[in-house]
């Protein structure tokens, strides 16, 4: 799980253009949207594009989608359950 | 000092849409058909249209020249002339040959060369306008008419709008999880996403009245939510104002407006977002309706088609049935109907709004002139020139030192595209000596051209979708695909709320400035950025003013 966060945060950080954060800066824990890394729905579409590229885990449902972008730990948890 | 008014008329028009030439298309939503059908080739739901390909010139510049011939056919009006302005509508003109050459450019990928091989086909002796300002392109397109017509730039001007379907833009919207995996069905509780339509049309706009009076482009205004680039506002306050500016213009009051046609583009915040404009305009009670469902969102042509429709509506008194609608969950309950409906009213209000955060609206009113004779007295004056050094840096490294150089730590600054980084430094570096101060957000403005559009973005894009398709483009890349994001930018990070309009053309002749300007004159807006912004392949010209009121005057 520990090696899955680290990496999740690289990709995020590669693909959603977090420059000046290191991988370190994100709290695994802290919620990724409003305030912290000032994400927003066009960053929730690529974290979307993110787990079907890497992981080929695609969201069931958007229902599902709040619970699961809380943050790096509630995706990584995610990814684990679901992937093949 | 006023000068006398200036009516404009609506003349001659064609168009070319999925349901076939004007005669068919009306035909056909007057009987309730729509011409949206499930197409293999983009694997999505899409109104295509059928185009007969003229030798040497693309879909899109066939598609363009056909509506524009007619017009000049049916009134005899010649674009031979210095009295005659073309003014194009489009998105991404010629965008579907970029899949062949990202690695080496062809010129007609630009869309003032497509432009130019248009107006030559013509022998236009004024150069084209061409407005690509996302989904509002055709109705903005009016509202720049006007200002031409108004000002006594030209005495006729020809308004046509044109987009087709590619990849480039099917595989854009897909990545936005916006395509409806039916037929839209705009304002529908069922409604899940917009259909895409291929059209082109153009219409005659003139200051010389016809015989039997006819329909008026009586007022328009363009606005901007500063809210966020593709997601509508969440009160609809930026489309209200447009539609309160328009009507206010036009001289009408809410007992005049028969009808509202919106942009109705059946995604589920964009109808919800223009529930809450039109109740704001206190609309909400007359009757509405979405042409999307029969033809599809046509982009940049979708607001000259809809508006030589809104006039045909008008004339007849019935406005069309809203296809695929059955019931509504708006935030307010609106007029929508899926059979026609009786307008009663002289005139009516055709709304857009696009990527980017704008929003346009415009009034048509075929009733007695109302409208406020025109007058240009205000003064303007530069308050703050910039220009963007060049640099021997590569653009990324350059642009990172001026960022930091600020004191900035805006995060957002590093996802946007090049272009819109380097105007974002140049805006800054403008307001530092005298921003906007007590400027009221409606009445700030900014208005840009560029000869390159967004084409840097364009490549980007077309890169990821020539090397994995099936992986999906990227939402983040493609939302900077078109060049007035960039001012949308702006427009959030400096509360600009006002007219927010990109130009295209091959030089930089002035038109962003002069249109800037008349802006400020006609008590428009009190402050204008405006000037130059582009950007392709490492080589950047951004070169901007602020002009204000000059209260000395």
């Amino acid at each position: 799980m520990e090696q899955l966060i680290q990496e999740l945060k690289e990709h995020l950080i590669e693909e959603l253009n977090l420059e000046e954060i290191t991988p370190e800066e994100i709290d695994a824990e802290a919620p990724l949207f409003g305030d912290g890394l000032g994400l927003d729905s066009i960053d929730a579409l690529e974290i979307i594009l993110i787990l079907e590229k890497y992981y080929g885990v695609k969201l069931a449902n958007s229902a599902e989608a709040k619970p699961v972008f809380y943050s790096v730990k509630s995706l990584a948890e995610y990814i684990e359950k679901n992937r093949k | 000092m006023a000068d006398k008014r200036v009516d404009i008329y609506l003349g001659a028009s064609a168009m070319r849409t999925a349901l076939g030439n004007s005669s068919e298309t009306l035909s056909a939503m007057r009987r309730g058909e729509g011409g949206l059908r499930y197409s293999e080739e983009f694997g999505m739901y899409a109104g295509t249209a059928k185009v007969t390909l003229l030798e040497g010139f693309s879909r899109f510049e066939s598609l363009l020249i056909e509506q524009i011939a007619e017009v000049v056919n049916q009134s005899g009006i010649s674009l031979e002339s210095d009295d005659v302005q073309l003014i194009i509508s489009t998105t991404k003109g010629n965008i579907e040959l970029l899949a062949d050459c990202c690695d080496n450019l062809s010129e007609r990928v630009f869309l003032y060369s497509s432009a130019e091989r248009v107006a030559d086909y013509f022998h236009c002796k004024k150069s084209p306008i061409i407005i690509s300002n996302a989904c509002i392109s055709g109705v903005s397109a009016f509202v720049i008419a006007r200002e031409q017509l108004c000002n006594g730039r030209c005495k006729h001007a020809i308004v046509a709008g044109c987009d087709t379907l590619c990849e480039f833009i099917t595989s854009g919207f897909a990545s936005f999880k916006s395509i409806s995996d039916a037929p839209c069905k705009p304002y529908d509780t069922q409604r899940n996403g917009l259909t895409l339509g291929e059209a082109a049309a153009a219409v005659l706009l003139t200051t010389e009245p016809t015989a039997e009076g006819g329909v008026r482009v009586a007022g328009g205004a363009i606005s901007n939510d500063a809210n966020h680039i593709s997601g509508p506002s969440r009160t609809g306050d930026g489309l209200y104002y447009a539609i309160r500016n328009a009507m206010q213009e036009a001289g009408v009051s809410r007992e005049n407006i028969g009808f509202v046609n919106t942009h109705g583009t059946a995604t589920r915040y964009n109808d919800e977002m223009e529930s809450k404009a039109v109740a704001w305009a206190e609309l909400d009670k007359k009757p509405l309706v979405s042409l999307k469902g029969y033809i599809g969102h046509t982009l940049g042509a979708a607001g000259v088609v809809e508006t030589i429709l809104c006039a045909e509506q008008l004339k007849s008194g019935a406005i069309f049935g809203t296809k695929n609608f059955s019931s509504s969950d708006t935030p307010h309950a609106l007029q929508i109907s899926a059979e026609s409906q009786v307008s009663e009213g002289c005139a009516c209000v055709k709304t857009a709004s696009g990527f980017g955060g704008c929003n346009a609206a415009i009034v048509l009113d075929m009733g007695e002139q109302k409208g406020n004779i025109h007058t240009s007295t205000r003064k303007v004056r530069v308050a703050a020139e910039y220009t963007l050094p060049t640099s021997e840096q590569p653009f990324a490294e350059y642009i990172r030192a001026e960022f930091k150089a600020l004191g900035e730590s805006n995060m957002k600054f590093y996802k946007m595209s090049d272009m819109c980084k380097a105007l974002y430094v140049s805006v800054e570096h403008l307001l530092s000596t005298e921003g906007f101060e007590e400027t009221e957000p409606e009445r700030r403005a900014i208005i840009l051209a560029n000869s390159s559009a967004s084409l840097d973005a364009d490549i980007a894009h077309q890169r990821i979708v020539n090397r994995h398709l099936a992986e999906g483009a990227s939402p983040a890349t493609f939302v900077y695909t078109l060049a007035n994001v960039a001012a949308g930018e702006m427009a959030i990070r400096h509360k600009m709320q006002g007219d927010n309009t990109f130009f295209v053309e091959r030089e930089n002749s002035g038109l962003a400035e002069q249109y800037a300007r008349s802006l400020i004159e006609n008590n428009r807006a009190d402050a204008v950025i405006c000037g130059w912004c582009d950007l392709l392949a490492e080589s950047w010209k951004v070169e901007i003013k602020l002009l204000k009121t000059d209260n000395n005057h």
